[in-house]
């Protein structure tokens, strides 16, 4: 006999995760939240920057994006209710019930977590920098889209959220709870690293420049940031982490019972 | 008390016992002419307005959505088109002939599931077959969740396997088509609309939105649709649920204790659902651990204790084994009394000194003993077992959680 017409396929689950992420208001808020930070900073930023003021030797872009240190925190719980939401309501069994398969939701919640987190996250840095310009013409920090790097810098914030929102939804489908993954986040990604570049050991400080938090940095910055990992290392370390997450919750999620 | 265990019996020719097999006399798929098209809905109308069809109808919760709403979706189309004589709220079917003809019904085989060193299902196989209501029963903690789980394919099984309509669920290509099932109650994100929750669901097999409409009409749901779950009541989630578990037109429907929370109407709404399911062919797996209720729904029991099968019989032997039921008789001879009256199926307790409780005879049988042998009885007091003491007889050893009588309460 024929196979059904109704049948579940890669797009349709895709569909259906694209679906399940604008029905709720938590990614609305979350997302309008992690937007309104990095824009309402940057434009406070540009707004009180005064020449000589001690931050001329602050990366441009760094300086405008520094919302970013607070929008990483909303985007990642975006990406932690993403997956972690799912066990914490009981809504997987319904999930993977439709699609048995498993491994196609956990795919398409990361294709579409990353496409909507990337396209808001370039959208609101470039808007924020040309904002911010209009207050930092005439300062030491005026900036054009034309200078040296700063278009890579602004692209760079956009795939360093998006990548650090994928480990964090990685570590969701892991840990299946939100406050528990929310904590890990906190601790294990942002608090870690500077702990670790305490320690005095010149190894342990070169290691922690590839850490997730280090790595958005360096990709953040216009200039190169000294000491720091390049823009190229940075963006693979990101991407290697988030690829780590990823393949651990899926050999997970493959294997565990729901 | 032990029951045999049915083994998986093939039924070659089961099929034709369902009323949709006619199906298969169909033309193919996509070559409908209207004659062909009306003929079949006549017949098809007037093989449907039987009894089930109009209890539906008089208990539906909801009003019948409209017969336009029967009309040809592209892409299938609806083989049962709105009979004549009135609207039904049977639930429409959402593809064509081929789930009719294909292999059916659950099989377990060997179903074993571990965790540490608890062995919560043990070695548990049965067979749920199409066209009628099959009762899970057990009590709380005998592993009816946890067997539907790895039916499901949500859980793996220590050892053993399981398949649905021939084949592991995972297997399937449209599993939603397969088996509709409502697990534990809350299996929804509360922040989400019914009509949402459904939604996402039918996108992964590209269901359409009317059909999401049905359903949720067919719930009981269409006026809170649009309300976020979190706001429901308990019934009320259910209904969302089981309105899930019917989304996919499935050939199998497994419903984990579908009546928890619901009030008496939609108690009355679910029993009269599953029948018309299985009238229709379907498989309908329900669990529960409520005898009584399984009596006026089921036509057959898988009894679990303890995760081992207990007993896999019809309602009909379970009733009539039940109600060979105790007698009670006081006497002052118990002991000599007990000595005749002892013969192979014949079970004598004593739970009181002169009084004796005898299971496997009749009161007419012990009379006559007692009468011939000058013994003098004081009470001769046949108690026929509801259905809910015979359950609770054959799970009695394997009951999880036992209640302790209170200290002092008995002082």
């Amino acid at each position: 006999m024929s196979t059904p017409a109704h049948r579940v396929t890669p797009g349709r689950v895709l569909r259906s995760e694209w679906h399940k992420l604008w029905t709720l208001r938590s990614t609305w808020i979350t997302l309008l939240t992690a937007s309104a930070l990095t824009l309402g900073i940057g434009l406070l930023m540009g707004a009180t920057y005064t020449t000589g003021g001690g931050d001329g030797d602050v990366d441009t872009v760094l300086l405008v994006l520094i919302g970013i240190q607070f929008a990483q925190i909303a985007l990642a719980v975006l990406g932690i209710l993403v997956t972690a939401g799912e066990y914490s309501t009981g809504m997987i069994r319904a999930s993977l019930t439709a699609v048995p398969r498993r491994l196609p939701v956990l795919w398409s919640k990361a294709a579409v977590f990353g496409a909507v987190t990337f396209t808001l996250t370039l959208v609101t840095a470039f808007v924020t920098f040309l904002t911010a310009q209009l207050f930092l013409s005439g300062t030491d920090q005026a900036a054009s889209l034309g200078d040296p790097d700063v278009v890579r810098a602004l692209t760079g914030s956009a795939a360093a959220l998006t990548l650090l929102g994928l480990i964090a939804l990685g570590l969701g489908a892991l840990l299946r709870s939100v406050p528990g993954t929310v904590g890990a986040f906190v601790g294990g990604v942002m608090i870690l690293p500077e702990v670790l570049a305490m320690l005095p050991y010149d190894i342990v400080g070169d290691a922690v420049e590839y850490f997730p938090s280090k790595s958005v940095e360096a990709l953040v910055s216009a200039q190169a940031v000294p000491g720091a990992a390049s823009p190229g290392a940075a963006l693979l370390a990101l991407v290697l982490w988030a690829a780590a997450s990823l393949t651990a919750a899926a050999l997970l999620l493959k294997r565990r019972d729901v | 008390m032990t029951r045999s265990v049915r083994p998986f019996q093939k039924e070659s020719g089961s099929l034709t016992a369902f009323p949709y097999v006619s199906r298969k006399a169909m033309p193919a798929s996509g070559s409908w002419s209207a004659a062909s098209l009306s003929s079949f809905a006549l017949a098809h109308s007037s093989a449907r307005t039987g009894r089930i069809t109009q209890s539906i109808r008089r208990y539906s919760p909801v009003p019948a959505p409209e017969p336009s709403d029967f009309g040809v979706v592209p892409g299938y189309y609806s083989p049962r088109p709105a009979p004549a004589h009135g609207r039904t709220m049977r639930l429409r079917p959402l593809r064509s002939v081929e789930f009719m003809t294909r292999p059916k019904g659950i099989e377990a085989v060997g179903l074993t599931k571990r965790y540490g060193d608890r062995t919560v299902v043990d070695n548990l196989t049965f067979t749920v077959r199409p066209g009628a209501v099959t009762g899970f029963l057990g009590p709380n903690g005998a592993g009816k969740s946890t067997t539907l789980r790895m039916l499901l394919g949500l859980d793996a099984p220590t050892r053993g396997h399981a398949t649905v309509g021939g084949r592991a669920y995972a297997a399937h290509t449209a599993p939603l088509h397969e088996v509709g099932a409502l697990l534990e109650a809350r299996s929804v994100h509360p922040g989400r609309t019914a009509h949402h929750h459904l939604m996402a669901l039918a996108h992964t097999h590209g269901i359409p939105r009317s059909r999401v409409t049905h359903v949720l009409g067919l719930a009981g749901l269409t006026d809170v649709a649009h309300r976020r779950v979190k706001g429901f009541s308990l019934g009320m989630g259910q209904r969302v649920g089981i309105a899930a578990a019917l989304l996919g037109d499935p050939a199998t429907v497994v419903l984990d204790e579908p009546v928890n929370g619901l009030d008496p109407e939609g108690v009355l709404w679910i029993r009269t659902l599953l029948k018309s399911l299985a009238a229709e062919g379907r498989t309908v797996l329900v669990s529960s651990h409520l005898m009584s209720e399984m009596a006026l729904t089921a036509d057959h029991l898988v009894v679990i204790g303890r995760g081992r099968l207990l007993a896999d019989t019809t309602v009909a032997d379970f009733v009539r084994d039940s109600a060979q039921g105790v007698v009670k008789v006081v006497t002052p001879e118990a002991g000599l009394l007990s000595e005749l009256l002892t013969a192979p199926g014949v079970d004598i307790t004593s739970p009181a000194p002169g009084t004796l409780e005898v299971r496997g005879t009749d009161g007419e049988h012990i009379g006559r003993t007692a009468a011939a042998h000058s013994i003098p009885l004081f009470e001769l007091a046949p108690r026929t077992a509801s259905l809910e003491q015979a359950f609770m007889d054959l799970t009695r050893d394997a009951v999880e959680y036992q209640a302790t009588p209170l200290e002092g309460a008995a002082a």
